[in-house]
């Protein structure tokens, strides 16, 4: 019989479960991922999670917490780093061992370390895991291969605007362009978000995502700090924002950040002073637990009536001229 | 007519053609918003007879469900509605101070226009509430606040980064014998600190400067944060209802613009409504739904995430 492996749906799932399952289905085992995040994975989280982390890691638990009588192993690697010099989130370096710690009775779990700071850890860590499936290292490294191509595949599909949770699609014909920036796991997450891009397509607002920002802008313009930015998520998202402010080509920024967030603290300041000084509207919207959704509803009209109201003052001002 | 339903504060106006002030109700919600509505309402036939309302707004956080009891034409965020009460007030005004029941926030208007806006996060210290529950501790009636604070001399210092904290704070300065009107003035700056240091981050507060929301009418705060910002700040007369000042002001162009309103009528109190609250196991979200009644008939139904029981 196949193996069965169980992906959470949390976490770096939103970046990177196309090439997870790709590689798992080419090793003949079968991926089962937890459904959409809602009340019951967010509830199983909450008590089985250390209450100083923050809500994605929570709902992290809640996912693993779900799967783990329903497959045979358990897929969560440790991303340590995944760019030269560069550095994840904390809680990602530690979350197999969080995860081990909080929730008892787990399968066997699949933690490859990535630790592009070592030689051969990629490569190690590829490896490690397909001998658990097969002795045929040529097979293992095919499998990585084909997924890898699959991955290049969906990371295209993201840089064109294609929002993985959305059933409507993105149309780019609206007239307002509003950055939505975060971590991919509150921004993908339509339960941590409270589904905040329908509700942003349905005011006909044109999403632009971080990952709509080529590699390079990134690069470039998370240079502009004086001191490089060593986390991987905060660089990407600095330099989507930097680049955007820069080129002028945006109207407003949301910021989807999890209470608690210690990049994001770093993050938020830098963009809403750069926003500031671009004259560029900037919006905060912090989550936590809470599932009542008026508080969020209320700044996310207010911040778009704003943008109405100054788009329309601008019009004013123009047609006098 | 304007209705700014919030958590704490029902408040009910009504404003004629050259936005004069006809009637104003302002009621505790107590967690029943709909009896508010209901008894704002039917005051107000009382008082002013039944007049022609020709347009209705609705604000606060309980706007949605105002707006199914009552039929408004505009259903507006807060922020819009007091920056538009605010505009009506002084033309001229740069910067908004509104601290209500549950909510502060701080509105940086330009030439006019809204230009930029934060609330408070998920802490509730600065707010209506705070203050509230520190007077009911401190054993002093909430409206004589201000005045005891405006009495203080050598106000003594309150950590304000927390509600919890500031509690605790407070207890301790009590215990150690101070003035009560030392206390409560500190208790006062406590909160504008907290007001500035967090809603008020890196914004640029100009001259004129409207301080709204329930919360104006304690004196105490409003010296605290002349004293803060060394500026004079204005409290409007109707300081306590521009919420729904601004709404009835949007309610009315949009009535005009349509050339009707949805407006139920002010009989409304008489009728019977009815709420039910049930979990939806339709799916794993499990969607809390209200559904309201008029009678037995159903008027909304609304919480679902997927659309199945709201239309």
């Amino acid at each position: 019989m196949r193996k069965t492996i169980g992906i959470p749906r949390g976490m770096y799932y939103h970046d990177y479960h196309p090439m997870w399952t790709k590689y798992f289905n080419n090793l003949d085992g079968k991926v089962v991922f937890s459904p959409k995040t809602n009340k019951d994975i967010l509830n199983l989280g909450v008590s089985k999670c250390v209450d100083e982390a923050c809500l994605p890691v929570k709902i992290f638990h809640g996912h693993v917490e779900y799967l783990k009588d329903k497959v045979d192993y358990i897929f969560i690697p440790k991303f340590i780093s995944i760019c030269k010099r560069e550095y994840c989130c904390p809680k990602l370096l530690g979350l197999p061992d969080m995860v081990k710690h909080s929730i008892e009775e787990l399968p066997i779990v699949i933690e490859p370390e990535i630790n592009l700071r070592k030689v051969n850890s990629l490569r190690n860590a590829v490896i490690n895991t397909g001998r658990i499936f097969t002795r045929n290292h040529f097979k293992i490294a095919n499998a990585y291969m084909e997924s890898m191509e699959f991955q290049k595949y969906y990371k295209s599909l993201l840089s064109l605007g294609i929002i993985p949770t959305e059933d409507h699609q993105n149309t780019h014909t609206k007239d307002i362009k509003i950055l939505v920036l975060g971590h991919s796991y509150n921004v993908y997450d339509e339960f941590i978000n409270m589904n905040i891009f329908n509700k942003l397509i349905e005011n006909h607002v044109n999403i632009i995502t971080a990952d709509m920002v080529s590699a390079d802008d990134i690069n470039y313009y998370s240079n502009m700090l004086p001191k490089r930015i060593f986390w991987t998520d905060g660089k990407k998202i600095i330099g989507a924002a930097y680049s955007l402010l820069e080129k002028n080509s945006i109207d407003g920024i949301i910021y989807l950040s999890a209470f608690g967030c210690g990049l994001d603290s770093v993050l938020v300041d830098l963009i809403q002073r750069k926003a500031t000084s671009k004259g560029v509207p900037f919006l905060l919207m912090t989550m936590d637990e809470q599932t009542g959704e008026a508080g969020f509803n209320t700044r996310l009209e207010a911040f778009l009536d704003m943008m109405e109201w100054r788009n329309k003052n601008e019009d004013y001002i123009s047609s006098i001229w | 007519m304007g209705l700014d339903i919030g958590s704490v504060s029902t408040n009910i106006i009504l404003i004629d053609d050259k936005d004069n002030l006809v009637f104003k109700k302002y009621l505790r919600t107590q967690g029943k918003p709909i009896d508010m509505i209901k008894e704002g309402i039917k005051e107000l036939e009382e008082s002013v007879g039944e007049k022609n309302i020709c347009g209705v707004g609705a604000t606060g956080s309980g706007r949605y469900l105002a707006n199914i009891i009552v039929g408004a034409d505009v259903v507006k965020n807060e922020i819009t509605s007091h920056a538009v009460a605010a505009l009506g007030f002084n033309p001229k005004v740069r910067t908004i101070i509104e601290i209500g029941g549950q909510d502060s926030k701080i509105i940086i208007l330009r030439d006019g226009i809204v230009t930029d806006f934060a609330m408070n996060t998920v802490c509730a210290a600065g707010t209506g509430s705070f203050l509230d529950r520190q007077a009911l501790r401190l054993g002093v009636n909430i409206s004589e606040f201000g005045d005891l604070a405006l009495n203080s001399k050598n106000p003594v210092r309150i950590a304000g980064r927390c509600a919890v904290f500031a509690e605790s704070d407070m207890i301790h300065k009590q215990q150690l014998g101070h003035n009560q009107e030392d206390i409560i003035k500190g208790l006062c700056e406590a909160l504008v600190r907290n007001y500035l240091n967090n809603v008020g981050k890196g914004k640029e507060i100009l001259f004129p400067i409207v301080f709204q929301g329930g919360v104006a009418a304690n004196k105490g705060i409003k010296a605290a944060f002349e004293k803060e910002l060394k500026q004079q700040v204005l409290v409007p007369e109707n300081y306590d209802v521009m919420g729904a000042i601004g709404a009835a002001a949007l309610g009315r162009k949009k009535a005009e613009e349509q050339g009707y309103t949805n407006f139920r009528g002010t009989k409304l109190y008489e009728k019977d409504y009815k709420v039910n609250g049930k979990e939806c196991n339709g799916c794993s979200n499990l969607c809390e739904i209200l559904e309201i009644f008029e009678g037995n008939e159903v008027l909304a139904r609304y919480g679902d995430k997927c659309g199945k029981w709201s239309p």
